[in-house]
């Protein structure tokens, strides 16, 4: 009988504005609404506001197949920020980032596995004369280590045999001279959860990964866990919103995806030159695959790959 | 986060009305809300993304209102609102209400006071808001954000709301007296044990006033009771003083206001389509559509003809404004600034 007490009586639409109402609020939106109907001629959701709206609510109350991957009561959850590493200009002033939900029992080597970055999947070399022989091998299999930094102690990627200690240049250094920074310590990622961290909230924080691909990661929040979110631990981390980058297309058919990158190229118009797969080697190989004219070229991995 | 326009005014209002009431009761404040048919708040047609966003901003400022400085009654306007608030929202699953750790503990002290002054009303809807599982416990109130802004808009206390700031009672607690009590009467006993007679401790030893105790707590209530009553006196005192504010204002502004519809009618006619809407730090002068005003002040007063037929752009443009008056006024109309009263 409370509830009735506040819900509305007749049928209402609560799309529609009463309109003899005497909140401010109301009228205020009712303007915006009215000047909205005249300037926008089809009001629709673009597509990124749909992929917004989709990635924050795809997740909600969702429930496990397996019972032992229920989240249990009491369990924290932490909202990330994890910046995108500046390689526009236009992003230093407004950096995009993607937000991942994280546990609070979940290992800090999960969170790592969870970031994608576009310097991963870099593929080093050059290939002019033997493009189809580009290796299979990219970055990320190559080049292993990582570390999380956070309030002083370096967390390093020590799974694998390849990874290297990338933060002992940095502990090093601090430890050479005075510089004012309490000792710095290097532990093991893989031993550590993020409830074993001490936190501050809005602080930036780095992740280091490739030895010189830097993220810096802020928590935005900490809180319980709720009944409707999502109670399915395998899919933490769990991304929630990204940065939509548009993708480079190839300077030749303006349509497909660039997939090399030629400098000092003399078939090109520019330099450097996005072409993709197709039009590059019509352009620069004949029939038989001998390479025309002189030019460098560089396997490119678009960073709006993650689109 | 930026703000949603209009809303701090409309809860401040309903608070306002309800602190006026001078009662915590649940039905009163149903009242209010119906009056204002406050559920319609989220009404206006929008897309998921916005409705979300948007009723967080609601939950979150109507949460603020809930915890201390704030005075008791208001508290209990506030937990009324948020259940209101929370149960006509229209977002799907429903949005829910922050609440800091570290506010957690000043919260259940004020059920505890709720439910030791028989409040049990207000009792009740807590526990419907718990059981319906509304609030989220974070670490910190805010949800960090990051855009930049333009100022950082400061969030500013409405003083009457606010308990008045009782720094002798905040010394002098209920506690205190207790213990003051206690001490007391063993030091009396303790004087009757070690004089000859025993039921009356030895003259030799009265070195305090007996009664003292008792004056510290009459002199601390006395003391309550005047701050409450300068509040109020202070209260009475400027409403009084903003309704004659208010009459005075508003004979003078009517004429003001057509003369200064003219003269901007004459020199924005045709460049100004849109109303601008005032930025937060100039609120007190909220700019308002009355395209009907200007209209028919242009028409009516003949004496000011004169100065408009010299220049035919300006009445046509009152004439026109007349006829769109009937189909779609909004648009076409000037703004025009009208002074609103700046209380405060």
């Amino acid at each position: 009988s409370i509830d009735m007490l506040m819900s509305s009586e007749k049928e209402e639409d609560p799309d529609v504005i009463p309109e003899d109402s005497n909140l401010l609020t109301l009228r205020i939106r009712k303007k915006n609404l009215e000047r909205r109907e005249e300037t926008i001629i089809v009001d629709r959701a673009c597509r990124q506001e749909t992929l917004t709206y989709e990635m924050e609510s795809h997740a909600t109350g969702k429930r496990p197949d397996s019972p032992t991957d229920l989240i249990e009561e009491g369990e924290l959850l932490l909202t990330l920020n994890i910046f995108y590493p500046v390689i526009f200009q236009k992003h230093k002033d407004h950096k995009p980032y993607q937000t991942v939900l994280v546990l609070g029992s979940q290992k800090l080597t999960e969170l790592r596995d969870s970031i994608s970055c576009v310097s991963d999947l870099q593929i080093g070399g050059e290939f002019s004369s033997q493009p189809d022989q580009a290796p299979e091998h990219i970055s990320k299999d190559l080049y292993k280590s990582a570390f999380f930094y956070f309030e002083g102690i370096f967390y390093n990627d020590k799974r694998y045999p390849e990874c290297r200690d990338l933060s002992r240049t940095i502990i090093e250094w601090s430890e050479s001279h005075d510089r004012g920074y309490e000792n710095l310590q290097s532990v093991k990622m893989e031993d550590y959860a993020f409830n074993d961290l001490s936190l501050k909230i809005g602080f930036p924080y780095l992740y280091c990964h490739q030895g010189n691909c830097e993220h810096i990661i802020i928590i935005t929040d900490i809180r319980l866990i709720h009944h409707d979110d999502c109670l399915d631990r395998t899919l933490y981390p769990l991304l929630i919103k990204k940065h939509w980058l548009c993708t480079r297309k190839c300077f030749v058919c303006k349509m497909y995806t660039a997939r090399w990158v030629t400098n000092r190229d003399s078939l090109a118009p520019e330099d450097p030159c996005f072409f993709c797969d197709v039009c590059f080697r019509m352009l620069h190989y004949d029939a038989e695959g001998n390479k025309l004219g002189e030019f460098l070229a560089y396997p490119y991995v678009d960073p709006g790959i993650f689109n | 986060m930026s703000a949603v326009p209009g809303l701090k005014e409309d809860c401040e209002e309903l608070l306002g009305a309800f602190q006026q009431a001078d009662t915590v009761r649940f039905e009163r404040f149903a009242e209010l809300w119906r009056e204002r048919r406050f559920h319609t708040v989220f009404y206006g047609r929008m897309r998921a993304l916005e409705r979300n966003k948007l009723t967080k901003k609601t939950l979150e400022l109507a949460q603020q209102y809930f915890l201390p400085p704030y005075s008791f009654q208001i508290r209990v306007g506030a937990l009324y609102l948020l259940y209101g608030l929370y149960n006509a929202q229209l977002c799907q699953p429903k949005q829910k209400i922050r609440i800091a750790l570290k506010d957690w503990p000043e919260i259940q002290k004020f059920q505890q006071d709720l439910l030791d002054s028989q409040h049990y009303d207000a009792a009740y809807i807590f526990r419907r808001l718990r059981l319906a599982r509304a609030f989220h416990f974070t670490a910190m109130p805010k949800l960090l954000t990051y855009r930049t802004k333009k100022k950082i808009e400061e969030n500013y206390f409405k003083e009457e709301f606010k308990d008045p700031s009782n720094r002798v009672n905040s010394l002098i607690t209920n506690d205190v007296l207790e213990e003051l009590m206690n001490i007391h009467d063993h030091y009396q006993k303790m004087k009757c044990v070690i004089s000859a007679n025993k039921s009356q401790p030895d003259k030799a030893l009265s070195l305090i006033k007996d009664d003292f105790v008792v004056n510290l707590k009459d002199m601390t209530l006395e003391h309550q009771e005047w701050q409450q009553n300068r509040m109020k006196l202070f209260r009475n005192a400027k409403e009084t003083h903003e309704t004659e504010n208010k009459k005075k204002e508003g004979t003078l502004l009517e004429s003001e206001g057509s003369e200064r519809a003219n003269a901007l009618a004459r020199i924005k006619y045709r460049s100004y389509s849109a109303v601008v809407e005032a930025s937060k730090s100039r609120r007190h002068r909220q700019v308002q559509l009355e395209s009907s005003e200007s209209g028919s002040s242009c028409g009516k007063s003949p004496s000011r003809s004169k100065k408009t037929s010299r220049r035919p752009q300006p009445a046509r443009g009152g004439g026109e404004m007349q006829v769109a008056k009937e189909t779609v006024t909004r648009h076409i109309g000037m703004p025009i600034i009208t002074e609103e009263n700046s209380d405060e």
